[in-house]
């Protein structure tokens, strides 16, 4: 009897018209060829597309695996047979031969071969090894539509329009290919070729039709060996698919299957089962038995025409190719029935015999129970329902719209017995809810009805609208499955308790204390307790399978290839993988109980540590916890990582040895104690700035102290001192100022103190007698105004002087908060540490109080030279106006902010992180901050002029942000470009910055160089000029891309500065080399810049050019000392050899009358630098003053100008450096 | 039941309209294929596909005074698409969306259409109240979870996205939302956006220029260039004017140290108004005023 039921799809593609269809022996992957001439693999377990191989020219049709090599083969319109590897992801090569459409490829199962069929009614086997055609067998006469080798003989079976059907015998094929092994190479490579010649020549004597098969009205489209009996089916145009057998010599037409009412494209034969299954172009895919020849099943589409169909060599599935793509799908259900008592597994097998297990001794019952008749013979039943009260089980299949029956399991197993006295009836799922009680639901009229064991029914009433499901919902109760939602009826009070909206839930699993209960569907677990009420719900991408209740309340539950675990509050992970799919029933210890999809009881070990120590951290076991530390080897990197996730750092702080780590960990869970510790094994000037601001926070002045003396952070130790109200340490700190010779140290601790005297001395010292009298005036200490005058020669009533207001004094400290922290935050020993500390070792406090101080002050008595760099470097990085200093603290409010805003607020965008994160301009600039960005420019390199980095401030800007189309009618979402997409710490995000260090190296740098070697100088300039600009606002990844940066930016301003100084000189003279007709000032002037182009430090083979034009210029005016000097540069230095020759002849020239007809100031012996502006030389100990950024030196007059070379910088500027990486 | 649910039949039409593929919405579909309950549904679909291709009047036209007093969808379509014609200067157009997010407040198409100009007019606020009596709607959801992005809350659509995926599972909005989502987010969840993405734009069933874009953006957020390049370049064949396709191809010019001057003279050409100019100039302007700071001397 054939039924229309729903297919059990796994996978669905949607393309063109898949006409080719292969799947992998091993992995989860079918190979899909395309009319549209692309071949597709996809992996049909996750829905993915792999990969896309499109070399065809045209429609792909035979497509196929090779068994055990990476290789794959396919055969098209475009008369090509191609082999591929799917790991290089290419085509190996192409066997061309067949003069029409490649319909069929097929590998051989041992031997290195390939069986084609075409329309060029030929079919021909392939040696892929040697690349070579080894066989053309010829006789069909008509397009060949199929041929296949048979898998274990050697025999062919085809099909073609010709209304035959063929079956070759090629042993004789193969006796020759297995040629004896003592053979030569070129022996073999002879008969390979002497093989294919003689095929051609004496027709086909390597392959024989063996028979002919004639019976179909039509073309027939595809044939197909049995795997293990000598069967053949074949699917033609007349619509039928045929059953042949064959003897040794004959072969005969068994029957026929009618059914399909168009064409029937392909037909093949189950792997396993005793079924045949044919596709047709009535949009069908048909199931026939194979002994009765009678169709068991179809499955029909709506619009989509089937081409082919390809069973998997080992699992129960197919695939068929149709118009729009590709479904895989299988026949049956492969889940067993099954339900558990106490220690006790009942299950139904695949011969349909019920058996249980037992847990407790392992031990497999023989089969109780036979239920053949139940439902149709190719549909196992779907669930069982166990009743220990009345030893009964209640069975359903889903066979004839579903159907249940009752039966009473023998006292003792001893054998299959067929039941007796059952009651069935329709149903779509049946379950007991009390002793003597069952329910039955019926989909088709939407109904429930309650029975008793004689199946007479006591009460009915109607689920929910579209319900779909029923299973057991707790004692008197029902949970009803529609596909959103889940309701909990009780059965009494013929109520709805409860809904839920879960979406697509197919199985439900209570736990043993029936207080839980997890929903599974297709790829969500959603955990409910017993009225309804989610606890938990996790989505997984793979599908879910089955799931079953540890003891303690950990849902373990598989997937198709993992064993997972989750706790109630929806932490999960993986307990084991899976070779093959298994079924969970039960959970015990180390033990998994699962039923295999062969309905075979299985017990699989697993370690079960980790999920009893997450569970134990949740219930805040530590006892437990502790237990499992101490007996297994669990800590690792996962689990201190997981404890840190979750809020637990106190704890992993317990397990780590590592010093960084645990200092991480203390910073974050407050314990400076630790963290101080830490800081001093690994002393590293990082740790000590967070420690410095986690102990500010925690307002542990004391370690804040210890820190910035670490940190020889004179300002910040400065200014606690005077929070703290530390007065003798705040004088040391001022001694220490003067030793540094550091003023503004000095001046910044006499203020604190109130050290007027001290000041005025400081002013005296730097010649700033009217601060100083003003000073002295203000406090009213006349004996040092006096003195003042006297000193610059003034009287009193020389000296105008504003009105003075009263001196202020700084306040003075009341409570000596110094010598001791106030009350701390206490960081708290979590219960946790308590039940560590009582178990054994107890930690040592370190003593927080007074940090070795002495010893650091005495050592800042000694003068220190080595200090006062540090001390710069310090007030650079004080510079940063967005810098550490400030902000961290706003930061961490920030933060915490982030989470506890009221809901609507707009938060702050990633731009601003950019800006918080970084010191570089590019980055400011890319987060639109123009301001800071300029900002940070002008106290790194004292940039004043802007205007030339306009197009690059608004391309970094533009590059860091995309547009992202989202809902209809909206404007498209902005997205932030990061700089490494793999970053996911806010702290860390960085914008990308387009044209890094190399790319300009390559680009703008490389271009300028070839503009020089053009002679194109106005080119050049601003090609070097563009580069320095891009390198000026940029980032780069490490401290040596900043060194290349650094050298690029020196070498680009030595060429413009030595182009420049060229233009000049063609400005002044033109392009001629004869300047007698010029004045005599500007012909020296000419001469010397001349000579002055070859100064800068260009490339050697730029230079050899400037030095060669200098010489030639001077020699043809007279200047024979300087061209004798540059020839003699030119022959030392020089990379031209044509150029050194002249140089030579210039020499001997010279060396005759080494003297200059006009004295040029230019000494080639004397080291000198040119000034960027004048052009002019600043010898070596002369005062010059150079720009911030490139290095180019200027005469002092030109200082607080732009300079030249860059047009951004001012010249002379003080600045801390440019900052390129972060 | 659900007639956008997986077996209803808008369920075809609603997802080319997600995907992206406006002109098939418009030109695939006729409302008499459906059954009379949905009519309207369908149509307010195809108004919205028409408002998306730009086709404002038409959509104008096609609703008289008395239809929109009779239906409060096809009122909120009106409004809709007499607000995205003008946005700089349709006052009375938000007026009306705030009196019909008054009275029909509870209309889904109401919530949707007046909460998009709302959100676009700067009313947030209001925009996402409107949408928050929604029931189960997903095209609703995915509006809340553009709207918290545009106002950098992260988090909160993530909250959003993730509620959503709790009832709708795969559906395919679902997925776009938090791919939308996972677009800020960065690190692995970029690859998993991209995935989304690149399903739909490489598929050629649903395959759009939106798609397109959208998978470009994700590659360039992966760093992934040169497959970026293909991506944009494959949505400008399909539709050379798409705006944000354009201001895309601008980006990614500069990222590749391109003249990116083409791109923009296009972009100016299609939409002069586009975000990305208007931000430029405005950025333009910021920068001179930022200069202006600075008092840089030329002669000593």
């Amino acid at each position: 009897m054939a039924s229309t039921s729903p297919m059990l799809t796994k996978f669905e593609s949607k393309s063109s018209r898949a006409k080719g269809i292969a799947f992998h022996p091993k992995r989860p992957w079918i190979l899909v060829s395309l009319h549209s001439s692309t071949i597709q693999l996809w992996d049909y377990r996750m829905g993915t597309l792999i990969d896309r191989f499109e070399e065809h020219d045209g429609p792909v049709r035979g497509i196929d695996f090779h068994k055990t090599q990476p290789l794959f083969v396919s055969g098209g319109d475009d008369y090509k047979i191609k082999v591929w590897s799917y790991q290089t992801r290419r085509c190996l090569f192409t066997l061309n031969g067949h003069l029409d459409y490649v319909r069929t490829v097929f590998f051989h199962h041992e031997l290195p071969w390939i069986i084609s069929s075409s329309d060029d009614q030929t079919i021909r086997i392939w040696n892929w090894q040697n690349r070579s055609l080894i066989c053309t067998m010829t006789g069909h006469n008509h397009y060949t539509m199929c041929a296949q080798f048979h898998p274990k003989e050697d025999l062919v079976v085809s099909a073609s329009l010709d209304q035959s059907v063929r079956v070759w015998d090629i042993s004789g094929l193969r006796k020759k290919h297995s040629a004896p092994t003592s053979m030569s190479f070129e022996d073999q490579m002879a008969v390979s070729r002497g093989g294919q010649n003689q095929a051609d020549m004496f027709g086909n004597t390597d392959a024989v039709v063996k028979f002919v098969l004639e019976g179909h009205d039509r073309g027939v489209n595809w044939v197909a060996f049995h795997p293990t009996l000598p069967l053949i089916v074949s699917a033609g145009d007349d619509r039928l698919v045929k059953l042949w057998r064959m003897s040794e010599t004959k072969a005969w037409e068994v029957d026929t299957c009618r059914g399909h009412f168009q064409n029937a494209s392909a037909c093949l034969f189950h792997p396993h089962q005793d079924l045949i299954l044919s596709v047709g172009e009535d949009k069908t895919i048909r199931v026939w038995d194979l002994n009765k020849r009678t169709s068991v099943q179809s499955f029909k589409r709506e619009n989509d025409r089937f081409w082919v169909i390809a069973a998997h060599p080992e699992i129960n599935l197919f695939a068929a190719g149709h118009d729009n793509g590709v479904m895989v799908f299988k026949l049956e259900r492969e889940r067993p029935a099954s339900a558990v008592h106490m220690n006790q597994l009942f299950y139904i097998t695949k011969e349909k015999h019920v058996r249980s297990y037992d847990f407790g001794k392992n031990l497999e019952s023989p089969s109780m129970l036979s239920l053949k008749k139940l439902g149709s013979a190719w549909t196992p039943p779907r669930t069982l329902s166990y009743n220990p009260a009345e030893r009964a089980v209640l069975v359903t299949s889903p066979a004839d719209n579903g159907v249940y029956e009752l039966i009473n399991l023998p006292r003792d197993a001893s054998g299959t017995v067929e039941p007796s006295n059952t009651m069935r009836g329709p149903g779509s799922a049946a379950v007991f809810v009390a002793r003597n009680r069952f329910a039955v639901f019926n989909q088709a009229n939407q109904q429930i009805d309650i029975k008793d064991l004689s199946n007479s029914t006591t009460k009915t009433f109607k689920p929910p609208p579209g319900t779909t499901d029923m299973t057991y919902g707790g004692p008197g109760c029902l949970l009803l499955v529609s596909p959103t939602t889940v309701y909990l009826y009780d059965i009494q009070q013929k109520k709805q308790l409860a809904e839920l909206a879960v979406a697509g839930v197919k199985y439900v699993v209570w736990s043993t204390d029936g207080l839980h209960a997890a929903l599974l569907s297709k790829h969500n677990v959603t955990i409910v307790n017993k009225s309804l009420e989610q606890v938990s719900t996790l989505h997984e991408t793979i599908r879910i399978k089955s799931a079953t209740w540890d003891d303690a309340g950990v849902l373990l539950y598989s997937t198709l290839n993992h064993i997972k675990y989750t706790l109630m509050n929806g932490d999960n992970g993986i307990v084991r993988t899976l070779e093959h799919t298994v079924y969970l029933v039960r959970v015990k210890g180390r033990s998994i109980y699962c039923l295999d999809r062969s309905a075979k009881p299985k017990v699989l070990t697993i370690d079960p540590t980790e999920y009893r120590f997450k569970l134990a951290l949740v219930k805040r076991h530590y006892d437990e916890m502790l237990n499992i530390i101490k007996t297994s080897s669990l800590v690792g990197q996962s689990i201190i990582s997981y404890l840190q996730k979750k809020g637990y750092p106190e704890i992993a702080l317990q397990f780590v040895q590592d010093p960084q780590t645990r200092f991480e960990l203390s910073i974050e869970c407050g314990n400076l104690d630790v963290a101080v510790e830490m800081a001093k094994q690994l002393d590293r000037p990082k740790l000590w700035q967070r420690l410095s601001t986690e102990a500010l926070a925690h307002g542990n002045h004391q370690v804040v102290e210890m820190t910035y003396q670490k940190l020889r952070n004179f300002d910040k130790l400065s200014f606690l001192y005077l929070a703290t109200g530390d007065q003798a340490k705040l004088q040391r700190m001022a001694k220490i100022a003067e030793h540094r010779g550091d003023m503004t140290s000095r001046f910044q601790n006499a203020l604190y103190l109130g050290d007027v005297e001290n000041r005025i001395d400081m002013f005296q010292e730097l010649d700033q007698y009217p601060l100083a009298f003003l000073t002295a005036k203000a406090h009213g200490i006349d004996e040092k105004c006096q003195e003042i005058l006297e000193a610059s020669g003034l009287t009193e009533e020389e000296v105008t002087l504003p009105s003075l207001g009263k001196p202020m004094q700084p306040a003075r400290a009341i409570v000596p908060t110094f010598k001791a922290n106030w009350p701390t935050r206490s960081t708290g020993t979590s219960s946790f540490e308590k039940a560590l500390m009582a178990d054994g070792d107890e930690i040592a406090a370190p003593a927080t109080n007074g940090h070795a101080d002495e010893d650091f002050l005495a050592a800042e008595e000694a003068p220190a030279n080595g200090l006062i760099e540090e001390g710069e470097d310090d007030d650079a990085a004080a510079g940063w106006d967005l810098g550490d200093d400030a902000a961290p603290d706003a930061e961490a409010d920030d933060f915490v902010d982030v989470g506890a805003e009221s809901p609507g607020r707009a938060g702050s965008s990633e731009a601003d992180l950019w800006t918080r994160n970084s010191p570089l301009a590019a980055d400011h600039a890319a987060a639109g901050s123009f301001d800071s960005a300029m900002n940070l420019l002008n106290r790194q390199i004292g940039a004043v002029n802007f205007k030339p980095l306009e197009e690059r401030f608004l391309e970094i800007y533009s590059a860091s942000r995309t547009f992202l189309p989202a809902n209809a009618g909206m404007p498209p979402l902005v997205n932030f470009v990061r700089r490494t997409p793999g970053e996911t710490d806010p702290r860390k995000y960085l914008p990308l910055i387009p044209r890094d260090v190399e790319s300009v190296q390559s680009g703008e740098l490389a271009a300028g160089k070839t503009a020089m070697k053009g002679n194109k100088l106005e080119d050049g300039i601003s090609c070097f000029k563009k580069a320095l600009h891009m390198l000026m606002v940029n980032a780069a990844p490490s401290q040596a891309q900043v060194q290349e940066a650094q050298q690029s930016v020196q070498q680009a301003a030595q060429y413009v500065l030595a182009m420049s100084v060229e233009l000049e000189r063609r400005k002044l003279v033109g392009s001629t080399t004869d300047i007698s007709s010029l004045p005599e000032d500007q012909r020296k002037r000419a001469l010397e810049l001349s000579a002055y182009f070859t100064v800068p430090a260009m490339e050697p083979q730029h230079q050899t050019l400037a030095l060669f034009s200098a010489m030639n210029f001077a020699s043809k005016n007279k200047q024979m000392g300087s061209a004798l000097s540059f020839a003699n540069a030119l022959i030392e230095r020089g990379t031209n050899a044509k150029f050194k020759e002249t140089a030579r002849r210039v020499k001997t020239q010279a060396e005759r009358s080494p003297t200059d007809a006009i004295d040029v100031e230019f000494d080639a012996f004397n080291e000198f630098d040119i000034c960027g502006a004048s052009h002019t030389p600043i010898y070596a100990g002369e005062a010059s003053s150079a720009c911030p950024f490139d290095g180019i030196k200027y005469q002092t007059k030109y200082k607080g100008t732009v300079c030249r070379v860059c047009e951004v910088c001012e010249i002379g500027k003080a600045s801390s450096g440019l900052r390129l990486t972060v | 039941m659900d007639p956008f649910s997986a077996e209803g039949e808008l369920v075809n039409i609603h997802t080319a309209f997600t995907q992206g593929q406006y002109q098939a919405v418009v030109n695939d579909y006729t409302t008499s294929d459906f059954s009379s309950t949905n009519t309207l549904p369908v149509q307010i679909i195809q108004y919205r596909a028409q408002c998306a291709l730009g086709q404002y009047d038409e959509v104008i036209g096609a609703i008289s005074d008395s239809d929109a007093r009779r239906t409060p969808d096809l009122a909120a379509v009106r409004t809709y698409a007499r607000y995205l014609q003008r946005p700089r200067e349709e006052a009375p157009a938000v007026q009306e969306a705030e009196r019909l997010a008054e009275s029909e407040g509870d209309n889904l198409s109401v919530q949707l259409l007046c909460g998009t100009v709302f959100a676009r007019a700067g009313k947030e606020e209001q925009a996402l109240q409107l949408l928050s009596q929604h029931q189960g709607s997903l095209d609703a959801v995915a509006l809340i979870v553009q709207i918290h992005l545009a106002q950098n809350r992260t988090d909160l659509a993530l909250k959003e996205a993730k509620s959503a995926r709790s009832f709708a599972q795969d559906a395919l909005l679902v997925n776009l939302a938090e791919s939308w989502v996972g677009m800020r987010q960065g690190g692995e969840q970029y690859q998993k956006a991209f995935y989304v993405f690149e399903e739909l734009a490489q598929a050629p069933g649903s395959t759009s220029a939106v798609s397109l874009v959208a998978q470009a953006v994700s590659e360039i957020h992966l760093g992934r260039i040169e497959e970026a390049e293909t991506a944009l370049g494959a949505a400008l064949e399909l539709e050379p004017d798409n705006a944000n396709a354009l201001a895309n191809r601008l980006v990614l010019d500069v990222i590749a140290g391109r003249d990116a001057a083409e791109a923009r003279r296009k972009l100016e050409a299609v939409d002069k108004e586009h975000e990305v100019l208007a931000d430029m100039v405005a950025k333009r302007e910021a920068f001179r005023a930022a200069t202006a700071k600075y008092n840089p001397k030329f002669e000593p």
